[in-house]
Order: C-alpha cells, then structure tokens, then sequence
C-alpha cells in the first residue's frame, strides 16, 4: 500500500531523514518509536506531502505521489493525518469541522456531508457536541472530533502524530479506544507514539527510527523483549 | 474673555456639511484601503522576491512619508499628470485610500501570519487546495483578529482626513478655518471642530466595540 525508498529530507544544513526504506501493506497497523528529534514527525509528513520530499519515492496505492506532476490535494484527501495539537478550525462548529472539507473538496451536497458527519460523530461518541465549537471540548473530545474529520474523506491510511501526548492522562484512554476500533476495522495506519500498551496490543510491526535512519523494524513483541540493536535497547531500557 | 455662541450658530450647517464630507472620505478611504490592502498583503507574503519587491515598497513609501506630502504630490502632480485635472474631494479621497491600503495591508498580514501553522497543516491534510484554505480557514480567523486594529486604522483616518483642509476639500476643518478668517476668531470654530471629531470617534469607538463582541461567536 505504501512504498517508501530512500527516502531523504534535509531543512537547510540540517539532515533530518537519511535513507529511509518502508513497506506498509493494506490493513497494517504499523507504530513509529523512537528519540525526540529522529525524525517521526518528518517521516509521517512526508508521506502526505505537508513536507516535501528531498529525494527518493514515495509510492501510494500504485501512484508514485513524489512525482512533481502528482495532483498533491487528490493525493491528500486519501490520506488522513492528525496531529498532536488537533488543529481543529476555531471558528467552525464540530459539525462544521467535519462538513468543511468534505463540502469543499469532496463535493458532497449539505444535507449528505452533515448526515455523514453525524454517523462519525456517533462513531467517536460525540453526537451531542455537533453544534458546539472546539474551544469548549476536552483535549481528548477535540482529538476525536480531529479524527471523525479525517474520516470524513473517507481516507485509505490514516496517520497519527503522537495524537495522546498533549492530553492529561485520563483522556489518554478514549482516544485509543478509537484507534483501536479503527485498527480492527481494517484502516491502515501509520502511528507515531509513545504508547508501548497500544504499540503491544494493535501494532502489527513496530518501526525504531533514530537519528534519521530506521534502525530495526519487526513484530511488537519481539521487538521489545528481544531488540538486536544496542540503541534500540537504550531506547527500550528508558521507555519500557 | 466672552464666548461668541453666534458664530457656532450661524456655521452649524456647514460644519454638519463638513462633517457628512469627512464621514465620505474617511469611510470611502478605509473601503477601499481594505480591499487594495489585501491584495497588498498576498504580494508582500509571496514566497518569490520579484513579486514581493514592489508591494514592499509600495508600503514603505506609503507608511514612511508624512500623509500630507503624499497629498500634496496626489493633488499638484500625479492626479492632474494622470488625469489631466483633479478636485480636491478626488485627490483627498485617492491619498487616503491609498495610504490606509499601505497601513491595512501589514494589519492583514499581521493577521494572517498569526495564525497558527498547524490550521493551514490540517486543512492542507484533508485535501483542500490553497484557495480553500485561505478562504475558509486562514482568512475568517485572520479577519477576526485584524478587526481592533482595522479600528484604529478608522480611526486615525478619519483624523487625517482634515489633512483635506490644506487643499481646500470643504470637510469639517475646512470649515472651521473658513468660520476663523471671517471672524477673526480662533477659540469657538476650532473647539467646535474638535468637538464634533471627538463625538465621531467616540461613536466610532462604541460601534467597533459592539462589532468586536459581535464577531466574538465562541
Ligand atoms: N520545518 C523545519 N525546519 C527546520 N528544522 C526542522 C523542521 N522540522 C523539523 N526540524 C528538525 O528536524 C529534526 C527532526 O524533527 P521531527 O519533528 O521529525 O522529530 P521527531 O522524531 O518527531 O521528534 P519528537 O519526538 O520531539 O516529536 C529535529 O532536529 C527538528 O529540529
Ligand atoms: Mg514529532
């Protein structure tokens, strides 16, 4: 489903990712580990193009979405991402949150994007703050609303920026418990966390990525229990 | 010292004309300073220096000469160079439309650039091309932050607009020097003049607060 090969990404002098070579398949859950600063965040931007590549490929469903002749906002609708800070609109209802894009890029008619919408707001348990706006939600009811809005499009992978780490523990939960539903239902997704409990138990592979490189990828369990590479360990030794 | 009442009396209708022409130009002048000033703003924050140059420019000319030498060099040379010949309201009404363009083009920039870089992110991620996200995302919320100091800017013009006095434009200080050199007085028609300043920005004040709580929907 996704294919990456060497892929590069410099900000000026700064190298951030390396060689960077991953293959995702349809339906797979894969979580992304590894230090502040190894380049989590840049890799998943890449992958919807919010940063642009340096070099090498990206390839979804087929399409190579590096190509400079690649239509970026298609390419974008298919994947849904979100983000650590949510990144609602202010100045729209939750409803509106939702309709917005599938409205304007969608196309969809009102009536349909608002029926849609409320299914998704069901869905995250959210039907009752339709009509509210963003700033009077918790961070974890933004975060779902966040994640009903990237649904909306309908997208065939979803990405995750550390989507609990600005939350107060006790939301921590409601939020997973979404991904999770999402996960069993089948949506490929690219999660970067540092939830080791929900790597554990819906990751299908856990990738280490440090200092712009992937270090070691391989199945959750035994990544933790039996790491092969001394900086996997440190990093495991401090987050376990 | 005695206080000639007559002269307020007698001068009141054309300070009330005055006031209708200065209430013209500064509103005249902020319309369309904020429709030039936006486009100003999308030049000045290109991402190609060509582009931007000139809007740069445009702006630190506009905001770093003294408003009554733009009006002088709109109403002496340029306008009647362009034009062939200008009326002071003319001239009066181009030197404020152009100079608040300058000063709202750096409030909506301002604006704009205060929103946070995760809204135009998310809305890029679900798809939604640059015209969208500045219509639907970017731009309300910069509105709504850009409305206090589009206030002042109001207000500020609405004072300088009795720069139009100097060219002869018969707005409201136009009349009160006029109410001067007749009677050879200075305190009632100037006070009288300030006055009826004060109680238009005042109103002014009033309205833009009522707005700002308006436009305030969370
Ligand atoms: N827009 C940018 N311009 C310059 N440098 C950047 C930019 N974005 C990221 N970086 C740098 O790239 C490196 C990797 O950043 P990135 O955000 O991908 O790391 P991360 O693994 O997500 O870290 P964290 O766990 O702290 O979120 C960091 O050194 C960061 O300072
Ligand atoms: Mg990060």
């Amino acid at each position: 489903m996704i294919t990456v090969k060497h892929l590069k990404k410099t900000f000026g002098d700064l190298e951030v990712l390396k060689d960077i070579n991953v293959e995702i398949k349809q339906k797979e859950v894969v979580v992304v580990i590894g230090p502040s600063g190894s380049g989590k965040s840049t890799f998943l931007r890449c992958l919807n193009l919010i940063e642009s590549v340096t070099d090498g490929t990206v390839t979804i469903d087929g399409q190579e979405i590096t190509d400079k002749k690649m239509d970026i906002n298609k390419l974008r609708a298919e994947v849904g991402m979100v983000f650590q800070q949510f990144n609602l609109f202010p100045h729209k209802t939750v409803l509106q949150n939702i309709t917005l894009p599938m409205i304007t890029v969608r196309k969809w008619k009102k009536q349909d994007a608002e029926a849609k919408a409320m299914e998704l707001l069901a869905k995250v348990g959210l039907q009752d703050k339709a009509s509210v706006y963003p700033d009077s939600l918790s961070g974890g009811q933004k975060q779902r609303v966040a994640i009903a809005r990237a649904l909306g499009m309908e997208p065939k992978i979803m990405l995750f920026d550390e989507p609990t780490s600005a939350l107060d523990p006790e939301m921590v939960g409601e939020v997973l418990e979404v991904m999770k539903q999402l996960a069993k239902e089948g949506m490929t997704m690219v999660v970067v966390t540092h939830e080791m409990g929900f790597a554990r138990e819906v990751g299908d592979r856990v990738i280490f990525m440090d200092d712009g490189y992937v270090v070691e990828e391989n199945e959750p369990i035994a990544l933790f229990q039996n790491p092969q590479h001394e900086r996997t360990k440190a990093f495991l030794s401090k987050v376990l | 010292m005695d206080f000639r009442f007559e002269i307020i009396t007698e001068y009141m209708p054309f300070f009330l004309e005055g006031m209708m022409l200065t209430i013209l130009l500064s509103v005249v002048g902020v319309l369309v300073g904020c429709i030039l000033g936006f486009f100003i703003a999308l030049g000045k924050m290109s991402p190609v220096l060509l582009i931007r140059f000139p809007f740069t420019w445009y702006i630190n000319f506009l905001r770093g000469t003294p408003l009554l030498v733009q009006l002088f060099l709109f109403h002496y040379a340029v306008l009647p160079a362009l034009l062939g010949d200008t009326t002071a309201v003319t001239s009066v009404i181009v030197t404020l439309s152009l100079n608040s363009s300058a000063y709202v083009a750096e409030i909506f920039r301002a604006g704009l650039q205060s929103i946070d870089k995760g809204q135009s992110e998310a809305a890029h991620s679900l798809g939604m091309n640059k015209f969208q996200v500045m219509r639907y995302v970017l731009l309300p919320q910069a509105f709504k932050r850009s409305i206090p100091p589009l206030g002042n800017e109001f207000i500020v013009l609405l004072k300088d607009s009795s720069l139009g006095a100097m060219i002869a434009a018969p707005e409201l200080l136009y009349w009160g020097r006029a109410a001067a050199s007749q009677y050879l007085r200075v305190w009632e028609p100037y006070l009288m003049v300030a006055l009826i300043y004060l109680v238009l920005t005042l109103s002014l004040t009033y309205l833009l607060n009522y707005l700002e709580r308006r436009f305030d929907v969370k």
